[in-house]
């Protein structure tokens, strides 16, 4: 807690001039790759420790984002150590990082995306893996052996990969959004005016908007680009009056939407919120062909604040196990970096229907993607001043 | 011996009372006044409340007084969005809450508890529950379309959810319409027939009555009625964001509730609460201060 502490007492200056003392963010970056440093005194647990003992193992997850097999599983196949699996959620991760810092719940296992490690270490609030316990990072795809975010995954593995896209209801639209020059445009054509939502995160639509701009920079500090997403965004406000919501998953299949900004996720889980007898092959979505567009992956960490580490990392190592991460796949739409799992093979097995092949997340798009990293807390106030003027309706 | 004693009682019995309101009034106000005197962590955002008054610092307040009446000032339509909402849904609550109140303070006769329950009924189910229940209501393929359009018989198709003011504003009538007839009933139960009786033998005619007699005695449950379901309203950020959700129909609420959750906003979102506090202050001690004066007139 040293350096939490020293966070805070360096905050009492006024922000943007804290001293040379102040512990200051990295931004790591696939060209600016990060090691962690590991703090004093938050080594990792030994190799070879028992499980313990009846304990309680929380997990903090999105709501929808666990099968609740694998936590059946997980007490089936440690049975013999009494653990109870209890399961808590949170609507973004700005607020799970808070209450995470609050240390109010003893949390032993958190999903965050990985643009939170940097805080999560400055704030020695993640414990480092020991790798002897986690054999199953074999399953995943190699480059998360060693990703930017976090060099030889000292804190890290993967959990799911995911582009953002545009999803949208053929019986519904009628022209093929994939076919427009810029299919990001649909947010701005009063044609879809009430029928549209974009995602409520401010960093996949002031993304959208920076690509849509022409732009291929989607962690830009820069003012003139920014100003011109904030007139954009304003204009989309005016022009379709878009929906901001993260329940695209539901609200698509059911009809509240037409079209959405979505994950791929999203698509794959929606076909399931389908009312009975309508035919899935009406659900379409789009990512750039040559993988240009918004590419990320969440991840899974061992909280320091959890009582229960050696199984923490058993849990993990489970979640990675081929099998389970199917089972996982099939009920949150979300794709783990599963070596086992070849696309093609997705749609012809049935798994996924042959009208979403483009949600399926190819290992190709990790190299022309874009990242949502970590921004440097200036450019995220401009960020989010944004989206709140957006937000207002202004 | 007795006397003394007492003397103690009263003021005793009001100390739970006083400690509740200390602990759930006073304290968490003084929480938000140091969160919007206070700072950000330059890090994380999050809220560094100054708990020493001399510490207190004017950015936040600044910031915001800034968005309301700056150049930029992207506060206000939000503000004047919500003002406009609530005066119509206070109206049109009015407007529907003053025949019912009538009718059952006049003429329901021995059914008077039984409308009453009826009325309050649907505070038995919580007010979230009842505004999912009207998303599923007034989907595209939901009831009311079909009732509209005749099962399908007429072209008409609502969007109703997808970012209407009139869908928020008729969400915020359903939901508070009832703290609306209650006080209008327990006005207008109030008025002796005698009086109207005596209105009508002096040669008043029905409209007469009702404008020079009811009207006037029924002010006080017009104005209790009006403030009741106003207060509520203007607060209120989920009737938007369940019938919406889009930032076309933001309230105050969902500027306040979306800049609480904001990293680093926070200290703004207690300086917009403190001035939707103070503003709605002042027609509440109006309010207080005309009851406890005409108490004491009767």
């Amino acid at each position: 807690m040293a350096l939490a502490a020293c966070a805070r007492a360096d905050s009492s200056t006024p922000a943007g001039t804290a001293g040379s003392g102040a512990p200051s963010l990295q931004i790591a970056s696939p060209t600016n790759p990060v090691k962690w440093p590991i703090n004093p005194g938050n080594e990792a647990i030994a190799s070879g420790l028992s499980p313990e003992k009846d304990a309680v193992l929380r997990l903090y997850n999105y709501a929808d984002y666990l099968d609740p097999g694998i936590i059946k599983s997980f007490e089936e196949k440690y049975a013999d150590t009494g653990v109870k699996v209890e399961l808590s959620t949170f609507n973004d991760t700005l607020e799970a990082l808070a209450k995470i810092r609050s240390g109010a719940v003893p949390f032993d296992v958190y999903f965050p995306s990985y643009d939170q490690i940097g805080k999560l270490v400055l704030a020695n609030l993640v414990r480092p893996l020991q790798h002897s316990y986690i054999p199953n990072i074999a399953n995943v795809y190699p480059e998360f052996l060693n990703p930017f975010y976090d060099m030889e995954w000292q804190y890290t593995t993967p959990y799911t990969l995911y582009t953002t896209g545009i999803g949208w209801r053929t019986d519904r639209v009628t022209e093929d959004i994939a076919a427009r020059p810029n299919p990001y445009d649909v947010f701005w054509d009063p044609q879809y005016q009430e029928h549209i939502a974009v995602l409520d995160d401010y960093r996949e639509v002031i993304g959208m908007t920076l690509l849509r701009n022409g732009g291929t920079d989607v962690n830009t500090g820069d003012d003139a680009l920014l100003a011109a997403v904030r007139d954009a965004l304003l204009q989309m406000n005016e022009k379709t009056q878009p929906r901001v919501t993260i329940t695209g998953y539901t609200d698509l299949p059911e009809g509240r939407l037409d079209l959405s900004q979505a994950w791929s996720g999203d698509l794959i889980n929606a076909v399931s919120y389908l009312p009975e007898g309508t035919d899935p092959s009406i659900l379409r979505y789009w990512f750039p062909k040559d993988g240009a567009g918004v590419v990320n992956n969440d991840t899974m960490v061992s909280l320091k604040g959890g009582q229960n580490p050696v199984l923490s990392h058993l849990f993990i190592n489970h979640v990675m196990d081929a099998k389970q991460a199917m089972n996982n796949f099939a009920f949150t739409g979300y794709q783990p970096p599963q070596v086992s799992i070849t696309p093609e093979q997705l749609v012809s097995d049935g798994f996924i229907p042959p009208n979403l092949t483009e949600a399926v997340v190819l290992p190709g798009y990790f190299d022309a993607g874009y990242r949502l990293l970590e921004l440097p807390p200036d450019t995220e106030a401009k960020y989010l001043a944004i989206w709140q003027q957006f937000k207002a309706g202004a | 011996m007795a006397k003394r004693s007492q003397r103690f009682l009263w003021p005793a019995l009001a100390i739970p009372s006083f400690l509740w309101l200390a602990l759930f009034l006073a304290i968490p106000f003084y929480v938000v006044l140091c969160i919007a005197f206070g700072q950000v962590d330059p890090i994380f955002r999050t809220s560094i409340p100054a708990w020493n008054p001399l510490d207190w610092r004017f950015d936040q307040i600044a910031i915001t007084l800034d968005r309301i009446f700056g150049a930029n000032n992207f506060y206000l339509p939000p503000i004047t969005r919500t003002i406009t909402y609530v005066v119509t849904a206070v109206i049109v609550s009015l407007i529907i809450a003053f025949p019912v109140a009538y009718f059952t303070a006049r003429y329901a006769g021995k059914r008077k508890g039984l409308v009453l329950v009826l009325l309050v009924a649907p505070f038995w189910i919580s007010y979230m529950m009842r505004m999912l229940a009207w998303v599923n209501l007034l989907q595209t393929d939901g009831l009311v379309n079909s009732v509209i359009s005749l099962g399908g018989l007429l072209p008409l198709e609502v969007n109703w959810l997808s970012g209407k003011p009139y869908t928020v504003v008729m969400g915020l009538i359903y939901g508070y319409v009832p703290y609306m007839i209650l006080p209008l009933f327990a006005a207008l139960d109030r008025i002796s027939p005698s009086l109207l009786e005596a209105a009508r033998d002096l040669g008043a005619s029905g409209f007469d009555v009702f404008r020079r007699v009811v009207i006037p005695m029924s002010i006080p449950g017009i104005a209790a009625g009006m403030l009741l379901v106003a207060l509520p309203m203007m607060g209120d950020y989920f009737t938007s964001d369940l019938l919406s959700g889009s930032p076309d129909t933001s309230m105050i609420g969902n500027l306040i509730n979306g800049t609480i959750q904001t990293p680093g906003q926070s200290g703004q979102a207690a300086a917009l609460l403190l001035l939707v506090l103070l503003v709605l202050a002042a027609p509440m001690i109006l309010y207080t201060r005309t009851v406890a004066r005409s108490e004491t007139r009767s």
